[in-house]
């Protein structure tokens, strides 16, 4: 027998010894790293190969499961409950994670991927900063590697297999849910890099500028797969839940948004500590936040207290275990956090009309922004769980509160960039900003007199929306000096400027993109519910919908009733549309594919409701502008990844060593 | 065996490889360990140099662009001095020691020990994958049957002393037809074993089925041997009163008859045919019960006739008649019938499938074919 051979044989029990492996290595990283911290650069190297086996054996692991999915190997129980020997490839992989076992497998290997990327490149940091962060990052693979190993185990056997899977959750099967955990994920993920350095500091009590080098571009990272990771989610529950909603205010869904304002605002106040060496407690005390909200994010979904599509488990067991690890490493960070932060030394000061006070503002209006939506979250659970009763807080509360908290940070938001660190003159920053805002303000009266004011705050929506869009150039136009020098002069100081001002403007642009996105679909989105009859036509906003035929078209697995659209564009032009319902042979389970075609940025929204005797059931939204919320969202990302690779970090030029009015920064 | 031998060595493989793989582990990180420590310090301060030059070339890089103006860059300049003073007075205490080799090893070797112990509590090293394309139980499923006389076929060409190979080939060559070959499967069966009454009445099965109706001498004579090796034996007495009723030797085919049902306990599925065949055998062949049905059947038919002739009736009562006189092989009167119902229902439309089962049996259509 061939060796090949004998591993393969061997793989899945392999893989579950890598796992235990990666476990035991973590185990002891964490307690060399975290109490022997001062012991020098010999630990921290071996520390650092400790990160990255951890990292060979975790991805060993995870191949081993997905691997068992990939030849249903059904013998592994996780395999046997969760996937299906006529699922698609892509399906039989993406099901690996879409299930509690296995997404936590995935979520420990990018922990440990993140753990050995520090290792890799940060060769060079302080052997005991080194030290600290890897003890810290490897506490967090023992905590989350045991509760897996010991309550969620993915490796568990089957002794007796039986001949076919009970297949993925139907809804589940879907290319955007195949992506989208892991780009969540990376996210929530990348965050522990902010954690564990945040411990660091505060272990070690030293917290320089090194510091905040470091932790900017990791955060920036998390930051970029967080966003993308939420967009995608976003546009999934959008076409596939077939309600024609983009975002629903869901527990799971605030459980990802949190730390992503959260995360907003430590990249904002990463900066300040980068660049003025002010705002250090904050920062810290908004890394822990942050990775916390991240924990809440992906564990409290899976205690079982909150219940919802992505609840896989809601075993008691396991909740309780879950909220005893969350407590003991929120809890113990924030102690660590009271005890240690006084120790501190503060950083720069600055006036409070300066850049700083600017970001300063910012992180105010984001983290009221994640206590409001913590509150909306959690606070019905909290009172069904003492007082027993059941309310629900719903979309109004979460769009007021959050609307009334954003809205003043748009309207601040491009005022922020053109102010200089330290000191700043608004009257300045307003003057250049004037232009843009008459720009923005007839924009506001040219659409709302187009579209009609359908919702009384819709012109103030779309003011904000052109407003933060179009002032996120007031820098760009600024810098380049257009329309003051020549245009080919302009346009090669505007090349030449550095990767940071193009990302500032563009994450704000996207950002602007996106509100104008939300306001449009808001307030000029228009339904239709009506009964269809083969043959017939209906008409939504101009466009017109004849229902051709309906058919029965069997898929891998799953039998589908489709229906035959065809829609007429006001301007001409026919496109053809077949929404589905599929059941599942497997589980039985029925779903709704909806039917979208894409007319610029607007959408057209069909879905195949129930047949009714002879007729049926459609719902056809038309959706101006909708697609502007997640290329908002695209241009945010790929704004961060601009930033990241601009290498050059730069200290202020200050205007002037001026002196009067300064404040402590803490 | 083989299968058996894999089971036995499948832990073994396992442990094998996962000591190599700890043990691997472990040497990387004592190799990690190993390697010359250079100045902790030197290095952040090497990173913290690289990182003002690189800012102090950006400023000039600036300057010399006209990005910046010279009183912005001595101003930045300055800013810069002030942060490397900074942190070159941030530099905390030395480290207070480099970790000693003991503990390393020791440490390490803890590890090992805590993966191999936690594994031996959580894991199941003697189970094997079992993807599904590789597994029998669902290969035997989706085989054909002839994909897996095939095998088992070549697998005796190679080893044809084989016993479990005939004995599993002889039913399955008998399930798809090959008569013949499945009697000789049956005779290498009773070669290499020794012969029992139902090994050969099974030989003697497929040697009739081969023979068809010409019957098998043959066959006959193995029959005979099982009935009397075994005298509770009731396949080959069936079989031997079947063939001997065909042959018409009705005496002694009744007498095996008889004996079948004596031996029967009262539920058998060939109870009731073996009655039959014992009536037949004893009215020297001719089938009474058969007669009998026939009878009735007439006497309802000619019911259903006198009933509608004279009264007339529903369109499927008229083509039930016709149908009647169609099985009974009496066409005459299914014709009568038919042009009868013809009479009382001259539209094509309203006959329906009246028409159609005419036509089928040969019957002579008229009236309206529209």
């Amino acid at each position: 027998m061939a060796a090949g051979g004998d591993c393969k044989a061997v793989s899945i029990e392999l893989g579950h010894f890598a796992l235990i492996l990666a476990c035991a290595i973590a185990l002891g990283s964490a307690v060399g790293g975290l109490l022997f911290w001062r012991s020098g650069q010999r630990l921290s190297q071996v520390l650092a190969q400790a990160s990255v086996l951890q990292f060979v054996l975790v991805a060993v692991a995870f191949l081993a499961v997905v691997q068992a999915f990939v030849v249903s190997d059904f013998s592994l129980k996780l395999a046997a409950d969760n996937s299906h020997s006529l699922k698609p490839l892509i399906f039989k992989i993406s099901g690996v994670w879409g299930n509690h076992e296995g997404s936590l497998l995935l979520w420990i290997l990018i922990l440990v991927l993140f753990g050995a990327l520090v290792a890799a490149f940060g060769r060079r940091l302080p052997a005991d900063l080194l030290n600290l962060v890897l003890g810290a990052q490897s506490l967090l693979v023992v905590a989350f590697g045991g509760f897996t190993l010991f309550t969620s185990n993915p490796f568990a056997r089957l002794a007796s297999p039986p001949l076919e899977g009970a297949d993925l959750n139907p809804i589940l099967q879907d290319v955007g849910l195949a992506i989208h955990p892991p780009l969540l994920y990376a996210g929530y993920v990348g965050f522990s890099i902010c954690f564990s350095f945040a411990m660091a500091a505060l272990i070690s009590g030293r917290i320089d500028q090194a510091w905040a080098r470091w932790v900017r571009p990791w955060t920036m990272l998390s930051w970029i797969f967080l966003t993308l990771g939420i967009a995608m989610g976003s546009y999934w529950a959008y076409y596939e839940l077939g309600w024609g909603g983009w975002w629903f205010w869901d527990p799971v869904e605030n459980a990802s948004f949190m730390p992503w304002l959260a995360g907003t605002a430590l990249l904002h106040s990463a900066l300040v500590m980068e660049k003025r060496n002010a705002l250090k407690i904050w920062t810290i005390f908004l890394s822990i936040i942050t990775f916390s909200l991240s924990l809440l994010g992906t564990f409290l979904v899976r205690s079982g207290i909150l219940t919802s599509v992505h609840t896989f488990a809601s075993d008691p067991t396991r909740g309780l275990v879950i909220l005893t690890i969350l407590a003991v490493l929120i809890g113990g960070a924030f102690l660590l956090f009271a005890l240690r932060a006084s120790s501190l030394r503060q950083g720069g000061l600055f006036a409070p009309i300066s850049r700083e006070g600017a970001l300063i503002l910012n992180n105010l209006f984001l983290a009221t922004a994640v206590g409001a939506v913590l509150v909306g979250t959690l606070y019905p659970l909290v009172l069904d769980a003492l007082v027993g009763t059941t309310i629900s807080v719903g979309a109004p509360f979460f769009n007021l509160t959050f609307g009334a908290l954003m809205a003043p940070l748009l309207l601040i938001l491009p005022f922020g960039p053109l102010l200089p660190w330290k000191r700043a003159d608004l009257v300045a920053a307003g003057q250049r900003l004037a232009g843009l805002a008459a720009v923005a303000i007839f924009l506001t009266i040219l659409v709302s007199s187009l579209g009609g004011v359908s919702i009384s705050l819709a012109p103030l929506g779309l003011l904000l929306g052109f407003w933060v869009t179009f002032g996120a150039l007031a820098e760009l136009i600024e810098r380049s000096k257009l329309g003051r020098i020549p245009v080919r002069e302009s346009v090669r100081r505007l090349v030449g400027l550095p990767r940071t001002i193009w990302s500032t403007a563009l994450g704000h642009m996207g950002l602007g993109l996106t509100v104008l996105g939300i306001v449009s679909v808001t307030a000029w989105e228009t339904e239709l519910v009506t009964t269809l009859n083969p043959g017939e036509t209906t008409e939504l906003s101009g466009y017109s919908v004849t229902f051709d035929r309906f058919e029965q078209v069997p898929g891998p697995n799953y039998l589908a009733d489709t229906g035959r659209f065809t829609i007429t564009a006001p301007g001409g032009g026919n496109k053809e549309l077949s929404p589905e319902r599929r059941i599942y042979v497997a589980s039985g389970m029925p779903t709704t594919e909806a039917a979208i075609e894409t007319y610029g940025f607007s959408q057209f929204y069909l879905q195949l409701g129930e047949p009714l005797d002879d007729t049926h059931v459609i719902r056809i939204w038309y959706k101006p502008y909708i697609l502007l919320i997640w290329i908002g969202a695209l241009v945010m990302a790929g704004a961060g990844a601009l930033s990241l690779t601009d290498r050059r970090l730069r200290v202020g030029a200050p205007q002037r060593a001026a002196k009067p009015s300064l404040e402590p920064a803490e | 065996m083989l299968v058996e031998e894999s089971k036995r060595l499948g832990p073994m493989i396992f442990w094998f490889i996962a000591i190599a793989v700890t043990a691997i582990a472990c040497a990387a990180l004592l190799y990690a360990g190993r390697r010359r420590v250079v100045n902790g310090s030197t290095a952040e301060t090497a990173d913290a140099n690289s990182h003002f030059r690189l800012v102090l070339a950006g400023i000039d890089a600036d300057l010399a662009a006209g990005k910046i103006g010279a009183e912005e860059a001595v101003g930045a300049k300055g800013e810069l001095a002030r942060e490397m003073l900074r942190a070159k007075a941030d530099t905390g205490p030395a480290a207070s020691g480099e970790i000693g080799r003991g503990a390393l090893v020791a440490g390490i070797g803890l590890v090992a020990v805590t993966a191999l112990a936690l594994y031996g509590l959580l894991g199941s090293p003697n189970m094997p994958t079992q993807p599904l394309a590789g597994r029998a139980d669902v290969a035997a499923q989706n085989m054909s049957l002839e994909a897996a006389i095939a095998r088992i076929e070549a697998q005796l060409a190679t080893n044809p002393e084989d016993l479990r190979g005939w004995t599993v080939l002889a039913p399955a060559l008998l399930e798809v037809g090959r008569y013949a070959d499945a009697a000789d499967a049956y005779g290498r069966v009773i070669d290499l074993s020794a012969p029992t009454a139902q090994l050969l009445a099974d030989r003697a099965e497929a040697l009739l089925l081969a023979a068809g109706d010409a019957g098998s001498e043959e066959a006959m004579g193995l029959l005979r041997a099982a009935a009397e090796m075994d005298p509770k034996h009731v396949q080959s007495r069936l079989y031997l009163a079947a063939e001997l009723t065909r042959m018409g030797q009705y005496e002694e085919a009744a007498r095996f008859w008889q004996a079948a049902i004596d031996l029967a306990k009262g539920d058998e599925v060939w109870l009731t045919a073996a009655r039959q065949g014992l009536s037949v055998a004893q009215n020297d062949g001719v089938d009474t019960t058969v007669q009998e049905q026939a009878e009735m059947i007439r006497g309802m038919v000619d019911g259903l006739t006198s009933r509608l002739y004279a009264d007339g009736g529903t369109i499927e009562e008229w083509a039930q008649l016709v149908r009647s006189y169609i099985v009974l092989g009496d066409l005459p009167n299914a014709q009568t019938a038919y042009d009868r119902a013809v009479v009382a229902y001259p539209l094509a439309f309203d006959r329906g499938e009246l028409d159609s089962m005419a036509l089928g049996a040969g019957l002579k259509l008229n009236g309206d074919q529209r």
